[in-house]
């Protein structure tokens, strides 16, 4: 992009800047103007809740602009590169002294959880298997269908169930 | 104030009332040392609960009561990962909790906990499909009823709806507060802000791991900056003398900046599936190895919603009750926020009451 479109764009934003907060000024100066019936710390509040009216209506059409918004996307984006940079400077530096860092725990517990996802899936294909055995064994033997517990929810609970454990009584 | 001839003095009013102004501001003055204090006494959750159930960080807490339940069926609240779920039971008299609790419901409420750097890997699908579908097996193992009701609250809310398209069999009632169902939308600031020509969920995710609680609380903050941080201090100052709304102040103000992070994954999933993508209400939304069919609701169906929430606008959330096959669906909308739908003075004499009668009518 050239220096001349760039220039345009900077003066067509710095606009848009400019008349979003006029807009909010002769809005804070109409409500000036209102006549004083109440007492002054009354009317006083009166033309404050006016101005932050004014104000929160011209900071919400700022924050929808387009500018706002790039410089919204800029500053996250930068945001992200300096946090980028500082964890990869502590990767290294942990990895120069043969210490785990932190995206060796994180790639670690991926596995894990890449593991579990399996062996869970595994386990719900048997239960329905299972299910399906349990099934055809009552058919044959001519007995009521047993109820199944949890067939489709994900049985990890169980090991980690407690029951009763009473936590506050405020 | 009148002078002699009966006429009013404007000039004795004015100095009458700056006098008044300055012995009211000695006075609030007076009680800022206190208020230290005051936000040390502070209670998380007003109604007496009990863990009945825990798994990983989660925690299902249960509202017992003297008398035996009214209702066979239990309700279980869902609330959202990126806030403490006691706003729903923030302090007596603005309790949804304690609404269900008198109305002779057996309820409980669904805490995620705090997530870890451990956890930035969970999914929605690690949430519903595990988590959730634990703690509804555990109900009807407990209490013995076939279904449990869900009332689910902001993400909690879409949570909830998606399992219940997922596990029907499982829910009598669904509830929804404020949940976020139609991404299209662009009323709301945090549509336009997620975007994906603004916000690069994947680059943010790899980064950071876990949404830091620090990133949505300035976010929630910027949504309405000038009531958040210029009024808000001003009318607190204002009403310092004031016991009841320093009390309702500071109770909110624990719970608004108590934040927890998000685990990772799950928000970009949400940023990304339902903000840029909006797959829920085109029924594409994947969880794990299963889509979301909204379709598939046919259980009765209560959609509340706030007029002026910021964070879910109406748009968000009305749509839900035509995507899905139920019958028997009903919306109440009133002029609140996001907040005030739970705790606000109308809601807790109008909405909170009517959800009552709704949900005993069908439980």
């Amino acid at each position: 992009m050239s220096d001349g479109s760039n220039m345009e764009k900077t003066a067509e934003q710095w606009a848009a800047f400019q008349k979003i907060w006029t807009d909010t000024f002769a809005k804070m100066m109409q409500l000036g103007f209102t006549s004083p019936d109440a007492a002054p710390p009354e009317f006083l509040r009166q033309i404050r809740g006016g101005i932050f009216q004014a104000l929160s209506q011209s900071w919400d059409e700022f924050m929808r602009s387009p500018q706002f918004l790039e410089s919204m996307k800029q500053w996250m984006e930068n945001a992200i590169a300096f946090r980028k940079m500082s964890n990869d400077f502590l990767t290294k530096a942990r990895h120069e002294t043969q210490a785990p860092a932190r995206e060796d725990i994180d790639a670690t517990m991926q596995a894990m959880h890449h593991m579990e996802t399996r062996v869970l899936d595994r386990m719900e294909e048997l239960a329905k298997q299972v299910e399906g055995l349990t099934a055809r064994v009552d058919n044959m033997s001519g007995t009521k269908p047993r109820p199944t517990k949890r067939a489709s929810a994900r049985p990890r609970a169980a090991k980690n169930r407690k029951q009763g454990k009473t936590r506050k009584q405020p | 104030m009148k002078n002699g001839n009966g006429t009013t003095n404007p000039w004795g009013k004015w100095q009458q009332s700056m006098l008044d102004e300055g012995f009211a501001n000695a006075r609030r003055f007076s009680r800022l040392p206190l208020l230290y204090q005051k936000a040390q006494r502070i209670r998380k959750g007003a109604t007496p609960s009990e863990v009945v159930y825990e798994e990983d960080r989660l925690k299902l807490l249960h509202y017992p009561t003297d008398q035996p339940p009214r209702y066979a069926t239990p309700l279980v609240f869902v609330f959202a990962l990126v806030n403490r779920p006691y706003i729903l039971d923030l302090k007596p008299g603005r309790s949804v909790v304690e609404h269900f609790v008198k109305r002779g419901f057996d309820t409980y409420l669904v805490d995620w906990g705090a997530p870890t750097r451990a956890d930035r890997h969970l999914t929605f699908d690690d949430h519903i499909n595990g988590y959730l579908a634990n703690v509804v097996d555990f109900l009807r193992e407990r209490t013995a009823a076939p279904k449990v009701n869900i009332l689910g609250y902001c993400m909690g809310g879409t949570m909830s709806a998606m399992f219940t398209a997922l596990h029907q069999e499982r829910v009598k009632n669904l509830m929804l507060l404020a949940a976020g169902i139609d991404f299209a939308t662009r009323d709301g600031l945090l549509n336009l802000w997620t975007g994906p020509e603004c916000f690069n969920v994947d680059k943010f995710v790899d980064t950071f791991g876990n949404c830091p609680a620090e990133f949505l609380q300035a976010s929630f903050l910027l949504l309405k900056p000038v009531q958040n941080l210029v009024e808000k201090p001003i009318n607190f100052f204002e009403r310092l003398d004031d016991d009841e709304y320093l009390d309702d102040f500071l109770t909110m103000e624990t719970w608004l900046n108590d934040n927890i992070p998000v685990p990772g994954e799950i928000f970009r999933e949400f940023v990304k599936y339902l903000y840029q993508q909006n797959l829920l209400v085109q029924n594409k939304m994947p969880v794990g190895k299963h889509t979301v069919d909204l379709r598939k609701i046919t259980c009765p169906i209560l959609n509340i919603m706030a007029r002026n929430d910021d964070l879910v606008p109406c748009a968000q959330s009305a749509p839900f009750n035509d995507l899905v096959s139920s019958t028997d669906r009903k919306s109440i909308i009133i002029p609140a926020g996001h907040i005030g739908l739970a705790i606000g003075g109308k809601a807790q004499k109008e909405v909170w009451p009517q959800a009552c009668d709704w949900l005993a009518e069908r439980s």
